[in-house]
């Protein structure tokens, strides 16, 4: 195995975007770059033994400024997130690349900015120091920026406001690193971790505080969660996909990273907020249950099923952020192993979304219903998706959440146990809405022709389903990983098998709790289907209420003002104070623009700086 | 050798002369022999860079010694900007134009004799002497178009510089009265200690706003977005890029050497950041990209003026480094605006029409934001770390601010540059051949530039060492062993 690993992908990347940018019009070219980005990601994958134990992949991209040496390696925590980005990448591609094309004008933009994307994550996964760290994170803002703003109109707009809020997030970091760098005279972790004492305490709560705003943007979290669901939603479906499943979480990944290695956690509980209201840590973790909890209950409101999905994609990330801050081998876990299973979940999710409004026209939740029969694949996907978001067996979104519940408990703190689960009901509410409002109940008129969508966008679906199911069944796959990543940070590290977890007070284990499951479905439709009553096969307009017989043309799908007696008692509590507050930053911005303008364009400016001159003389004078 | 370099100063003045003589048997072609002389400097001034090394070189003109003669005084900052003010001169010498006029030779032959004499003098009469023939011949150049709103411009312009001149011109005569001297080497032994009081800092302040006409410093620049606006994109491009450089480097070379005192600073401080805030939010009012290229170049001044005014080396190195990245992008930038001055909402589309200059404006508006690993980045990091080296930490959030602003106008522009809508046939901007040449050459020079980055930096730091050396400055000028009594105070 050589130790160069790293240049392979660079070099594979470097030919990936070559080709977008060539030949991304022409029809074949789709399928090409999935094979790049599934090679790129066996090439990790490869020599991924080698980051288990602990080594990195280097690579020889490295420059020297400022007695700061840069350079790029990939360890096991970036592997593991780069191999996440590859699949994201891959599916979404192959997705992309057969029919799906024809009906997309720009896809050559859409290839290349793809490319674009993966290529600038790597750099931000392979960051090896604070220098390359912002310099990859300002890449992928900016082309986060323009596969955001691929559609124009809308997107263009929310693209528009993600860079405005990448900005506010990049100079919070750069002020942390110039504030760190004033310290220790250094960029890399180890230097820093090193010196980190030598800052005040004050220094050090504004540090933490800086870094969590500037990358906490990238994920949305509260109160900077505003740009990120328009951001996600108004964009095509490969975009929609990929984006949701890993984009943000580039996020979590540099705060993983220098929270944990290098800030360190337990500096984070030793820090108080100003007059010791609240422990650094247990700030945080409310933090995190706020943006899990917020932005889950806006996505119940959503009646658009994209932007529905955009928003979970919001709370989720809080739930990783709660497990990781956890401080605790599980919790560690399972915000980790969240990030993987949220990626297949979420793309799922989007694909089989996106498949109906490719066929219908619309993801609008008011106007679907009852396509199951049309889509029977997008439907299954979506139930698979939907059982691993809100996190029930037997898919993989159960274990990390079972992980991060466990964990909290363990660490003795039931209110934020107790928010988690209110986040899952929502959840959970919310999903049912979603698979319900478009494949269930009354179909259509104008749906009756419908078909399923073709098999180059429906494998790529059924591919991530398996990877929810399959991880579920055996999160011992990933726990390996994430062990590894834990006693590289120097953390507590989870005691794993292939079917979950041991803890001290009980274990996990899904090869059991699934297979019990199995067997008792099995069991369920033994006795349904072959010692029940004869069934008789109706049409899906076959309906019947109150004793009358309903015709196809009388709408009797209930699916608008959905939760009406929840929405009754919750409702008062959506304020859209974060809305207000950005619209008065923003006037404020033009009101001082407008001032600053006028001043300008005065056209007696040279006698009022004159008049100020001689009031200054005379005051001189008089002193 | 390094006498050689008086001909920096003599040789554009001489050519000035005599030009309107060699037009009227050369014609259109007079205008080569500004290109040549130009050739001429950059060779006189490579060939001098590494004699002058380490150990700063001083010119006695006349034979007399200082303080009695005049001297220039050449060390690696003032050939660096020497060197920077010609490639600058040479890549947007108006030769090419078939039809200009040979008054306007003149004028810019003129305009850099004075940048010349402006950077080597090493007397206070001497640089305002020079400053003023700058001046002069920039109103001149300004009211080139001959329009009506360039002559209103150029007005204002040349009312506001006037009165800047004036107060300059009182700076010097308050120190003149009260020490006897002009020669800033002789000055810097007895200013800031022996008038360190009220007028001192009458005179210190007096001298900073008149220098600081030119230097797009905050309550005198209210020229800049009309001038740049209206005047001939060559001209704007060489007094927002050079000019406005070599007056910061004035003032520079007056807050290290002359009035070297905290208040003095903090004064500084206040205005540059003043200048950054206004200039910033003007830039996100402007309407049209020639106004907002010039308010953002206020706000790029701004920048320069907070790192000089942290008065440390690491300052000095960041200023420097701040004021050679705009020096090389802003020419750029107004070459490539020099056909859109209109409203910025005719610009959809412009990528459409001219995909190769949209996509080198942006990607140097990007630098100019300070995006990585662009080089602007480095400027802004350097100044960043100098600012907090002095903990200015509200400095640095205004600054960081300031930019989040800046952000937000330059994006607004790059999507109507890449909006998908087709511009009207009559209304289509496109950017061609001779704007794009000496763009092409500038932003080589940058990102290209990236490359040396590490070594770039390296003799960076030497120069701001050397320029902050006060005892090196007096010594070179007034001889190690000669201390000249304290002047008549």
């Amino acid at each position: 195995m050589s130790v160069l690993d790293l240049d392979h992908v660079f070099f594979l990347l470097i030919v990936n975007i070559g080709i977008a940018v060539l030949w991304g019009n022409r029809p074949f070219v789709g399928k090409i770059l999935t094979l790049l980005y599934i090679l790129e990601g066996l090439s990790i994958l490869t020599s991924y033994h080698v980051l288990l134990s602990g080594a990195v992949l280097s690579s020889s991209l490295t420059f020297t400024v400022m007695q700061q040496t840069v350079q790029w390696q990939l360890g096991v925590s970036g592997g593991f997130f780069a191999l996440i980005t590859f699949m994201a990448a891959g599916l979404a591609t192959w997705f992309s690349s057969g029919v799906w094309a024809r009906s997309y004008a720009p896809i050559r933009l859409l290839h290349s900015y793809m490319a674009l994307n993966v290529a600038a994550m790597l750099l931000l996964l392979a960051s090896n120091d604070f220098l390359g760290l912002f310099i990859a994170w300002e890449l992928v803002s900016l082309v986060s920026f323009l596969i955001i703003a691929i559609n124009g109109g809308r997107s263009a707009k929310a693209a528009y406001s993600y860079i405005l809020y990448a900005f506010l997030g990049a100079m919070a970091i750069l002020l942390a690193l110039i504030i760190i760098w004033n310290a220790t005279n250094s960029f890399s972790y180890v230097e820093v971790r090193h010196h980190w004492s030598t800052m005040s305490v004050n220094r050090q709560l504004i540090v933490v505080l800086l870094l969590i705003t500037g990358f906490g943007i990238k994920m949305a979290i509260l109160p900077f969660h505003r740009w990120q669901a328009p951001a996600y939603a108004y964009v095509p479906a490969p975009v929609a996909a990929f984006l949701g499943a890993i984009s943000s979480r580039m996020g979590l990944f540099a705060l993983f990273i220098v929270l944990l290695q290098v800030v360190g956690i337990d500096v984070i509980q030793t820090l108080w907020l100003p007059f010791e209201i609240i422990n650094m840590q247990t700030f945080l973790l409310w933090l995190a249950a706020l943006t899990l909890i917020i932005p889950t209950f806006i996505a119940l409101r959503q009646t658009d099923a994209r932007l529905l999905l955009a928003w979970h994609g919001i709370g989720q990330g809080g739930f990783m952020l709660l497990g990781i801050l956890s401080a605790n081998a599980l919790g560690t876990a399972g915000g980790i192993m969240h990030v993987f299973n949220h990626a297949s979940y979420q793309a799922a999710l989007f694909f089989a979304v996106f498949s109906v409004s490719y066929r219908t026209g619309t993801a609008d939740l008011d106007r679907l219903g009852g396509l199951v029969t049309r889509m029977p694949i997008s439907f299954t996907v979506m139930l698979v998706g939907i059982i691993g978001l809100a996190g029930l067996p037997p898919m993989n979104g159960f274990v990390s959440k079972w992980l991060i519940y466990k964990a909290l408990l363990d660490e003795g703190m039931p209110l934020l146990f107790l928010a988690a689960v209110i986040g899952t009901l929502g959840t959970i509410l919310s999903v049912y809405k979603l698979i319900h409002n478009t494949f269930l109940g009354q179909l259509r008129l104008e749906h009756e022709n419908i078909k399923e969508v073709p098999w180059s966008m429906s494998i790529p679906m059924m591919i991530l389903a398996s990877i929810v199911f399959i991880t579920g069944y055996f999160p011992g796959l990933l726990l390996e990983s994430i062990a590894a990543m834990q006693s590289t940070l120097g953390i507590s590290v989870v005691d794993y098998h292939l079917g979950g977890v041991n803890t001290g007070k009980g274990n996990l284990n899904m090869i059991v709790v699934v297979s019990t499951m199995l067997m008792a479905i099995g069991m369920g439709a033994l006795i349904f289907f072959v010692l029940g009553n004869p069934r008789k096969q109706v049409t899906q307009w076959d309906n019947y209420a109150g004793g009358h017989f309903l015709t196809s043309d009388m709408r009797y799908q209930y699916s608008h003002n959905f939760y009406p007696g929840l929405m009754r008692v919750i409702s008062p509590l959506y304020r859209n104070t974060i809305f207000w507050l950005e619209s008065a930053i923003v006037s404020t911005v033009q009101f001082m623009a407008h001032i600053s303008y006028a001043l300008f364009m005065q056209a007696n400016y040279l006698l009022y700086l004159i008049l100020l001159v001689v009031i200054s003389l005379l005051w001189v004078l008089a002193v | 050798m390094q006498d050689s370099l008086i001909l920096l100063v003599v040789l554009p003045l001489l050519l000035a002369f005599l030009l309107p003589v060699i037009a009227r048997y050369l014609g259109n072609l007079s205008g080569l022999t500004g290109s040549l002389l130009l050739l001429f400097n950059i060779l006189l001034l490579a060939n001098a860079w590494n004699s002058v090394g380490y150990s700063p070189k001083v010119i006695l003109l006349g034979g007399f010694a200082a303080p009695l003669g005049i001297v220039f005084y050449i060390d690696k900052l003032n050939m660096l900007f020497a060197i920077l003010t010609t490639i600058i001169a040479l890549l947007l010498w108006p030769c090419r134009t078939h039809n200009t006029d040979v008054r306007e030779y003149v004028l810019w032959l003129l305009l850099l004799a004075g940048c010349y004499g402006v950077i080597l003098s090493g007397d206070l009469f001497n640089i305002y002497v020079f400053y003023e023939l700058l001046a002069v011949a920039s109103y001149g150049l300004v009211t080139l178009p001959a329009t009506g709103a360039s002559y209103i411009a150029g007005f204002r312009y040349l009312m506001i510089s006037a009165l800047g001149s004036a107060f300059a011109l009182l700076g010097i005569a308050l120190i003149y009265s009260f020490t006897g001297s002009v020669n800033i080497a002789h000055l810097a032994q007895i200013i800031p200690d022996h008038l360190h009081h009220i007028w001192g800092y009458s005179a210190a302040l007096l001298l900073i706003i008149g220098f600081g006409v030119k230097a797009e410093l905050f309550p005198v620049n209210f020229w800049v977005a009309e001038v740049y606006s209206h005047a001939d994109k060559r001209v704007t491009a060489l007094l927002a890029g050079v000019v406005s450089k070599i007056a910061v480097l004035i003032i520079l070379r007056f807050i290290i050497l002359l009035f070297p005192w905290q208040d003095i600073f903090n004064f500084l401080l206040l205005l540059g950041i003043i200048g950054v805030i206004v200039g910033e939010f003007a830039a996100f009012y402007a309407q049209d990209l020639l106004r907002l290229l010039a308010f953002s170049s206020i706000a790029q001044s701004g920048l320069v003026i907070i790192a000089f005014a942290c008065a440390t080396e690491a300052g000095i190195m960041a200023g420097i480094a701040l004021a050679i990245h705009h020096l090389l992008l802003k020419p750029a930038l107004f070459l490539l605006a020099s056909h859109c001055d209109r409203s910025i909402n005719d610009l959809a589309g412009l990528a459409k029409s001219s995909p190769w200059a949209s996509a080198l404006f942006v990607i140097l508006a990007l630098s100019l934001l300070g995006v990585p690993p662009l080089p602007g980045f480095w400027a802004k990091l350097l100044l960043l770390q100098s600012l907090m080296a002095e903990q200015y930490l509200l400095l640095l959030v205004l600054v960081l601010l300031a930019t989040i602003v800046e952000a937000a106008y330059l994006f607004r522009l790059f999507m109507l540059f890449y909006q998908r809508q087709e511009m009207p046939e009559q209304k289509r901007i496109t950017i061609q051949g001779q704007e794009l040449y000496p763009v092409i050459t500038l932003s080589g020079i940058l990102l290209l530039g990236l490359f040396f980055l590490p070594l770039f930096m390296d003799s960076l730091r030497e120069i701001a060492m050397q320029t902050s050396n006060i005892e090196a400055y007096i010594n070179t000028v007034l001889g190690k062993v000669q201390h000249i009594g304290e002047g008549n105070i």
